[in-house]
């Protein structure tokens, strides 16, 4: 802290739910008053950040419309009519409710549904800890929109995030020759760890290509753009393999030591071949067709390099083939031509860019959740890495740079140790669970930084079956959101200028989200709230120090061992760097330990290989149906999904929602550039403005996710989206919400006021 | 007070991703009521959309704002001297002088001086003065999200603004108007199409 003119300069961090973009910013504090917010200093000084959203943050703390103090349900739920009881009560009455429904159900029937807490880390480990302690059930938010990109990263390379993997060297600001952005928008959803970098990339000579069916601004700084069909990647991804290994132009070296490629797959059951199966000394041990010998063998660290990577052979009778054979068999299959038919792409341009990207030294490719929340998002984020693979444009070791910052969660699901955490649901088996029961009833939800009816999929089904199936609904809540309105008790929470978190971002950044006022009217933190209610169930002991208390424990892990909460309070930490020359192997945690270009857990799901399968509802192949359009869903610069929908000064720039749609499409339909539209399938129908744009595919039409119920004319986006589960996703990981897979129409709204 | 120096901007096109943290940011620091800087989009015939035919588009984005010009026509149409050049080139319009007479708006050719009817005010951006007499630069460059605003001392050679103004291919709006802006732009880069 330093002062100047009376004025009081705090460093904290904006944590909003951009998550890794974690922007250090200075408040000015005078008196008991924030007059102005700027981007704080960093170790490096081009990591000096903000954004037009986090300049607008004091609208937020500051708001009119803020909950003041907490208040009771008196009307229906959705109704909005509330009055306002004490802390006291408030707490009473969550104990009172929680021992009715305990009682009758058990601790298991209580949720939390904590949603996105964006770079914060102890509001969430605060959750997690009481959750564990009272082994009710933690509703996991993955599944609204990012449990697909985890699910394919968790199959072909065993890690939640592929991130390090495929672009690592570009956020150590190593930028490679060749950079594909494969279905995110970085120029408005990560505008700075990544939109930037891109910049500066294409500053140092990297050519950039950009692969989304939106022409996003970051499209428009692509060097070449590659429009395709939404839903259709993997497609694309097995078009470019086609295209490589015709040119021989895969990368044999890395695909032999790094990936399961050369491994024996039986012909009749499409599982790997077992040293059991063939009489060699280790039973489960997989086989390889060793080319000195021309016999099968064991595979060894050592003669993995002699293997042959294509080819059928017969082993005792059993016909196998190499994984990579099954690949190349199946990419044959996807011909320039057929793949043009598929996904759209020129075919001479999908041959262009896989010569590119077989041919480039090194490539990274920057991709997100956009592209994954489809209905086989997780199968497209398999067919990019797979490409990558057959490349060698995987990173395997890190071999300078900065460690990133990795996250103990164990205190807080271990607070007692030998008792086990809480029970895991994904938020879409919990519409099944409150609803039906199934795989057990949830009776009583708390749902924690989540604008839950505004964001999930299908508002018909949770109005009309989901909220009234719940016996008790506690919400934490800065506004009366969509969602609040539902809520049987609202508890005020802070802005996060009141109250402090450690923040594990930006890369390669630790940072200190330092409370710079008391908490305004009567709100509290969420970690405040959580050790109250804690304190009345029993478990005080374990939220001992409140935040400070919390930040202590998540902060004792080897990465931030350098640094403390007391340096933090002025300056961003810049984790270790790896001494010089040093090589640190990133593994693959998948059963074989490599990178998985054929995954044996579902050869039954017939997805062993990044096949490509047709949408679950996105009519992408015929425009004869009756919903022929397909939705898709951007994220807008002026909002983090839901927050700062309400704020002025940026719905000033973006007063309404829009659907876009691409010209040709408006035409068939007799719709003008700002006429009202009504967009409907048959779950649902929203109403809003249109704006004719070529940014969008002809067959595609594009609504910014975020925007408040209320502030549709009629319905909202998710009045549109559904909750189909993938059963691969629920078996692999949690199943995804595939709200960029969503078929509608859309007709000119007559007699609707402009 | 100039000490030589001239203040110049460079706005480096391809670094634009049109977010309009600029044009906030300024709202902001100056507490305007209208925007000093407006974030144009060059492409299709509405903001934030492109030109051309899908796929084939492009789209660019042109932050505006005043211009500083060598030779500015507002200063010399304002019959209240509200409107002043200042040693170091900077542009400023007081509005203690100002009366609300709206000449400046039909002089300036970018159209870029705006009008509160509550308050009866011109307003324009002054290269947020009082920031750059502390040494510090213009709210709208710290806060731009692509680093695609440069400020500095044109006079000063070794400068990256002096040299990007330079070197690298930078226009000015209507230099027919032989106003000389110290705004400067650089274009985008070519693409490296496949």
């Amino acid at each position: 802290m330093t002062e100047r003119e009376n004025i009081k300069l705090i460093r904290t961090v904006c944590p909003a739910h951009c998550g890794i973009d974690g922007c250090g910013i200075i408040a000015h504090l005078k008196g008991d008053k924030i007059v102005k917010l700027e981007p704080a200093d960093f170790p490096d000084e081009k990591d000096r950040r903000i954004c037009l959203r986090g300049l607008t943050s004091l609208d937020i703390t500051y708001h009119p419309d803020r909950i003041q103090y907490p208040m009771k349900r008196v009307g229906e739920r959705g109704e909005g009519k509330f009055e306002r009881i004490s802390w006291e009560e408030a707490y009473d009455l969550i104990v009172s409710k929680f021992k009715i429904i305990t009682d009758k159900y058990g601790w298991k029937s209580i949720g939390w549904v904590l949603g996105g807490p964006g770079a914060g880390t102890t509001k969430f480990g605060a959750y997690l800890r009481l959750a564990s302690l009272t082994q009710s059930t933690r509703v996991s938010a993955w599944g609204y929109g990012d449990a697909g990109l985890p699910c394919g990263s968790r199959i072909i390379l065993g890690h939640q995030f592929p991130y390090l993997y495929l672009h690592g060297e570009f956020w150590q600001r190593k930028y490679p020759e060749l950079l594909v952005i494969w279905g995110t928008n970085p120029a408005e959803s990560m505008p700075l760890q990544n939109m930037r970098k891109v910049l500066d990339a294409k500053e140092y000579g990297t050519q950039v290509i950009v692969i989304d069916p939106r022409f996003t601004v970051t499209a428009s700084k692509a060097d070449e753009y590659i429009g395709l069909k939404p839903a259709t990647d993997s497609a694309l991804a097995l078009g470019i393999m086609n295209v490589i290994f015709h040119n021989n132009l895969h990368n044999r070296d890395f695909i032999l030591e790094h990936t399961n490629g050369p491994y024996l797959v039986r012909t009749d059951n499409g599982k790997m071949l077992r040293g059991k199966e063939v009489e060699a000394q280790k039973a489960d041990a997989y086989m390889i067709w060793h080319e000195p010998s021309n016999s099968h063998k064991t595979l060894s660290r050592t003669n993995v390099k002699e293997a042959n990577l294509t080819g059928t052979y017969n082993i005792n009778g059993i016909e196998c083939k190499t994984v990579l054979q099954l690949l190349m068999d199946l990419a044959y299959d996807y011909t320039p031509v057929k793949t043009e038919k598929i996904t759209g792409v020129d075919k001479e341009l999908i041959t262009k860019l896989a010569i590119r990207i077989g041919s480039s030294k090194k490539i990274n490719f920057l991709t997100h959740m956009g592209f994954t929340r489809t209905y086989h998002g997780d199968i497209s984020l398999r067919g990019v890495i797979s490409v990558a693979a057959i490349t060698g444009n995987v990173t395997t070791s890190v071999s300078s740079g900065h460690i990133p910052g990795i996250l103990n969660w164990n205190p807080f699901l271990k607070a007692i140790p030998d008792k086990p955490s809480f029970h895991r649901m994904g938020i879409l088996n919990l519409y099944d669970a409150v609803i039906s029961g199934n795989p057990y009833p949830i009776k009583a939800v708390w749902f924690a930084f989540i604008n839950f009816l505004n964001q999930c999929a299908n508002s018909n089904k949770i109005i009309e079956k989901f909220y009234p199936s719940l016996e008790f609904i506690v919400q934490t809540e800065l506004f009366m959101t969509p969602s609040a309105r539902y809520a049987d008790l609202l508890l005020p929470i802070c802005s996060f200028l009141e109250f402090s978190d450690f923040i594990a971002q930006p890369y390669p950044y630790a940072q200190l989200q330092q409370k710079v006022i008391e908490p305004l009217y009567e709100s509290k933190s969420d970690v405040t709230i959580v050790a109250e209610l804690a304190q009345r169930l029993g478990y005080g002991e374990y939220f001992k120090g409140g935040e400070e208390g919390l930040i202590d424990i998540i902060m004792k892990t080897r990465s931030f061992e350098g640094t403390s909460i007391e340096k933090l309070k002025s300056q961003a930490y810049k984790l270790p760097a790896l001494p010089e020359g040093a090589n640190f192997p990133m593994t693959f945690k998948t059963p074989s330990g490599k990178i998985e270009l054929y995954a044996e857990q579902l050869v039954e799901d017939g997805e062993a290989l990044p096949v490509y399968l047709p949408p679950i509802e996105a009519p992408i192949t015929s425009a004869e149906m009756k919903y022929p359009l397909t939705l898709v869903n951007g994220h807008s610069r002026f909002r983090t999904h839901s927050m700062f929908a309400n704020v002025k000064s940026l719905l000033n720039l973006n007063p309404e929602p829009i659907v876009d749609i691409n010209p040709i499409d408006a035409e068939k339909r007799n719709i003008s550039n700002d006429d009202i539209v009504t967009v409907f399938n048959k779950r649902g129908r929203t109403t809003l403005r249109a704006r004719i744009t070529e940014g969008v595919r002809p067959g595609v039409v594009d609504i910014t996710e975020g925007w408040w119920i209320e502030q549709f004319r009629e319905g909202s986006l998710n009045h549109l989206t559904h909750d189909i589960i993938n059963p691969v996703q629920d078996k692999v990981y949690e199943p995804n919400m595939h709200m960029n897979d969503v078929a509608v129409e859309i007709i000119k709204s007559e007699g609707a006021k402009k | 007070m100039s000490n030589g120096k001239k203040f110049g901007m460079v706005i480096d096109q391809e670094r634009c991703i049109g977010c309009e943290a600029c044009s906030i940011a300024c709202k902001i620091e100056n507490t305007t009521f209208d925007y000093w800087i407006k974030v144009e989009t060059l492409g299709g015939a509405t903001k934030d959309t492109p030109g051309g035919n899908f796929p084939n588009l492009t789209m660019d984005f042109l932050p505006k704002l005043c211009n500083h010009c060598e030779s500015p026509p507002c200063v010399d149409s304002c019959p209240e001297d509200a409107l002043q050049k200042r040693d170091d080139g900077i542009v400023i319009l007081n509005p203690e002088s100002c009366t609300g007479c709206q000449s400046c708006l039909t002089a300036c050719p970018y159209n870029i001086i705006v009008f509160d009817n509550g308050t009866n005010l011109a307003g324009k951006c002054n290269f947020c003065v009082h920031r750059v007499d502390q040494g510090l630069e213009p709210f709208c460059v710290i806060c731009c999200e692509g680093q695609a605003i440069h400020f500095g001392d044109l006079n000063d050679s070794n400068n990256s603004v002096s040299k990007s103004v330079s070197e690298k291919n930078s226009f000015q709006l209507k230099p027919e108007e032989g106003t000389n802006p110290k705004v400067y732009y650089i274009p985008p880069l070519p693409k490296k199409r496949l």
